[in-house]
């Protein structure tokens, strides 16, 4: 097992260096030109004399498999060049705002997993019944809403008409309440009605018929025969959702104006701030790797079956 | 307290981007200031002359004003600055008064002497910029500002907020507020979302702070609101060396028959004052009296009419000789605001039988299609005050520029380009003015430009502020002179 671990551990490096290309191949064969955002930022007309200036000291005039591999030269030593936009070295910045972001996300997958986990049971445990429309009533808003607009809702709500919680800003526990409600719904629903869909199938199984007519106690039947099998996927949706939740922060974050990393890539995206693009796009790619790993080994250690897999791979 | 989508940067007197203006005009001063007639008047600098060639000015700096750390304003520390500024010509020089000074000289403790290459009448104004030429205490530390200004940064805390207190040294009025909160808000709805609900008190400025939309949702709901005097020029530019717009007629017909009044009314909330001309009348040398074209479609189709462009029966797009009255509309795609207008104006043209061909382009091509004059009509905003008229004009004269591609076609290019660079090396007032008014005029008169509305800032605030006032640039937000309601 700590074989297989170490192993994906080494795997991530190939990985991460093909997507810094990519990432790099396709920023710098758009039209885009990052000189022009500088500019604009900073008032000065887009002469073509300005242009080339900005365009040398920022040192895009030079080949691009020179600029790469610099790049990749400085990026091996952890420096990810100097961000475009603040002036400040790229991987300070993202570290600066990575703890507010991870504050969030983690918050939100917490509150993915309590929520999702009871809701799931309880409209599976009631199929039919109330309990169960009204998980699925929220649910489907959930996955329907696009999670900016709850944003706006929520505020509207808890800060225009009840006065309830600030709109924005960072500091109080009041501050996290929306973002994280509006991060963590769609994931939330998604898991609930995942889980309920699961559950209700393992529940229809032979082995759980089986289970009963052996005369099982009705807990032990689902605690070990339905929810054992019913989690599965729910465990591999979890890893998607954190993805997910990162990517939901990028919005979020603007709206609430949440320092984290989010914002500062949106507007890394929106500036062409190439520095922070990549080093961004390999911190994620970093991220959802690990995280995959984490739902692997989960599973192995849930269903014998894939450690059997696993092993003579 | 105020809101801007960043934060206000290290705050170097001649930084650029990340530093942002609004707060380098908060912590440092120039030799003059620009106001909003469009001239100038004495800052830190109490008196000026300039030598009858034209090349050396000569300034009497103000006595007693001291840097926000105590060390005194003199003319030590102005040279100082300024040296900097020209150690650094290549980074500075898009400023024409950079490459164009040549040294400068502090000969006794209040007196500051520039030296130019040649006469340049725009020097005061280019003083008066934001950036690269105010001035800054000699021995600071980056990161920690130290001005002549109103205000001092007190805090920043990155992706959160700047704060700023009162200069207790500061050399004028002082401010009625103690201090400006700036908080780092980057998204224009959660911006307004936040003025409701008392996060911030003050929504100010000229660069999409909030959408028109939003605007007129808050001035609806009871928030007072301002809008400032015309600041820079919505406008197109006509191609006049390519293409059916090289026609004078075609032009002028564009221009009488597109609804200026209804755009507004529909696109921009009615928020901007109708644009007739290339300038605002309230511009430097603009208010010139010139013949707006007035809106008039029929006068349109019949001027195209008699200029050869004729609408075969059923067709819905004039000709002339075979060729299609077809012209492609270059617009930045991105810019819902552009592609809007460009659609209306779309709309409108086709009613006289002129075919637009809408090109939504990403915002590099679009620099190129500038520069290699690849369109027919294009977006090309004036820069606002206090680059226009002269910084705008001075740029028309070189290739690489939409206005110079938009004008090459015309007969009397060269006399223009000749008369700006003679403009802009006058040192006669009145000499100068009749240059303006030639320039204007024949721009005016050849059609070159489609003038839409003026651009002007907008400011919403909370009951919490009684009184707020506009800057005379599209940079500057004068926190010093606003006042916060009276307790009674």
């Amino acid at each position: 097992m700590l074989r297989y671990i170490l192993l994906r551990l080494v795997l991530l490096l190939p990985v991460m260096f093909g997507v810094s290309l990519l990432v790099f191949v396709l920023l710098h064969l758009g039209s885009t030109d990052p000189a022009l955002d500088y500019l604009r930022l900073s008032h000065i007309p887009p002469t073509d004399a300005a242009i080339a200036e900005v365009r040398h000291a920022l040192g895009l005039d030079r080949p691009l498999y020179e600029q790469y591999l610099t790049w990749l030269w400085k990026a091996l030593h952890l420096d990810f060049g100097i961000s475009y936009l603040t002036g400040r070295p790229v991987l300070d910045d993202l570290l600066y705002y990575l703890p507010a972001t991870l504050q969030l996300g983690g918050l939100a997958l917490a509150c993915t997993l309590l929520l999702s986990i009871p809701l799931g049971l309880m409209a599976a445990r009631w199929q039919g019944r109330w309990p169960d429309h009204a998980v699925r009533a929220v649910t489907f808003l959930g996955v329907s809403m696009p999670n900016f607009w709850l944003a706006f809702l929520l505020i509207a709500l808890f800060s225009l008409w009840l006065g309830w919680l600030p709109p924005l800003g960072r500091g109080t526990a009041g501050q996290l309440v929306m973002p994280v409600l509006a991060i963590a719904l769609m994931s939330m629903s998604i898991n609930a009605r995942l889980l309920r869909a699961s559950l209700l199938e393992a529940s229809g199984q032979r082995h759980v018929t089986y289970a009963r007519a052996r005369g099982l106690p009705e807990r032990q039947v689902w605690r070990d025969h339905v929810l054992r099998n019913a989690w599965l996927p729910f465990v591999t949706a979890t890893g998607m959702h954190v993805g997910e939740l990162i990517g939901g922060a990028l919005v979020i974050e603007t709206i609430f104006a949440w320092p984290g990393v989010g914002r500062f890539a949106v507007s890394a995206v929106l500036n062409r701030d190439f520095p922070v693009m990549q080093c961004f796009t390999l911190l994620l790619t970093g991220l959802l790797m690990v995280c995959n790993l984490l739902v692997d080994v989960c599973y192995a250690w849930l269903d014998p079956r894939s450690r059997l897999e696993g092993a003579s791979a | 307290m105020y809101s801007w989508p960043v934060n206000a940067g290290p705050l170097d007197p001649r930084g650029y981007s990340p530093n942002q203006m609004y707060a380098q005009a908060m912590v440092y001063e120039p030799l003059v200031r620009y106001t909003h007639a469009g001239t100038v008047e004495p800052w830190l600098a109490t008196r000026w002359y300039v030598s009858e060639d034209g090349k050396t000015y000569t300034f009497t700096l103000r006595d007693g004003v001291r840097f926000s750390d105590g060390t005194p304003f003199d003319s030590t520390a102005a040279k100082a600055n300024l040296d900097a500024v020209l150690a650094n010509r290549q980074r500075h020089r898009w400023m024409e008064l950079v490459s164009t000074l040549e040294h400068v000289e502090a000969p006794d403790r209040l007196t500051l002497r520039l030296v130019l290459k040649h006469p340049y009448y725009p020097t005061l104004m280019e003083l008066a910029q934001v950036r690269p030429l105010r001035f800054g205490a000699v021995d600071t530390k980056p990161g920690q500002p130290v001005g002549t200004g109103p205000w001092m940064r007190a805090e920043s805390r990155l992706g959160e907020f700047d704060r700023f207190v009162r200069n207790p040294l500061y050399w004028g009025p002082k401010p009625a507020f103690d201090e400006v909160m700036v908080k780092v808000i980057p998204d224009p709805n959660s911006r307004a979302l936040a003025l409701q609900a008392g996060e911030v008190e003050l929504i100010q400025g000229a660069a999409g702070e909030i959408t028109a939309g939003t605007f007129v949702r808050l001035r609806d709901q009871g928030y007072a609101t301002a809008l400032s005097a015309p600041l820079a020029t919505r406008t197109l530019a006509m191609n006049t060396g390519r293409g059916a717009t090289r026609d004078l007629a075609v032009r002028q017909a564009i221009n009488e028959a597109v609804n200026k009044q209804a755009i507004i009314d529909k696109i921009l909330y009615g928020l901007e004052p109708r644009a007739d001309t290339l300038f605002a009348r309230n511009m430097p040398y603009a208010d010139i009296g010139l013949k707006p074209y007035p809106y008039d479609p029929a006068q349109a189709k019949q001027a195209l009419e008699s200029a050869g462009w004729a609408l075969a029966p059923g067709a819905p797009v004039r000709s002339k000789g075979g060729e299609p009255l077809s012209i492609e509309l270059v617009f930045l795609g991105t810019s819902a605001l552009q592609k809007s207008l460009a659609e209306v104006l779309q709309g409108e043209l086709a009613k006289v039988g002129i075919h637009i061909e809408l090109r939504a382009v990403e915002e590099g091509a679009l620099v190129r299609r500038q520069r290699d004059g690849d369109f027919g009509m294009i977006f090309a905003d004036t820069w606002g005050a206090p680059y226009d008229p002269h910084s705008f004009v001075s740029s028309m004269r070189y290739a690489g520029h939409a206005d110079y591609m938009a004008q090459r076609g015309l007969a009397i290019k060269n006399e223009l380009d000749q008369r700006i660079g003679k403009v802009l090396a006058s040192t006669d007032e009145k000499q100068r003015a009749e240059q303006y008014r030639f320039i204007l005029t024949t721009l005016h008169e050849q059609a070159v430009y489609l003038p839409i509305s003026h651009l002007t800032a907008i400011s919403v605030r909370r009951s919490s502020v009684e009184h707020v006032e506009f800057g005379s640039t599209l940079f500057d937000v004068p926190f010093e002179a606003m006042t916060p309601k009276q307790e009674h």
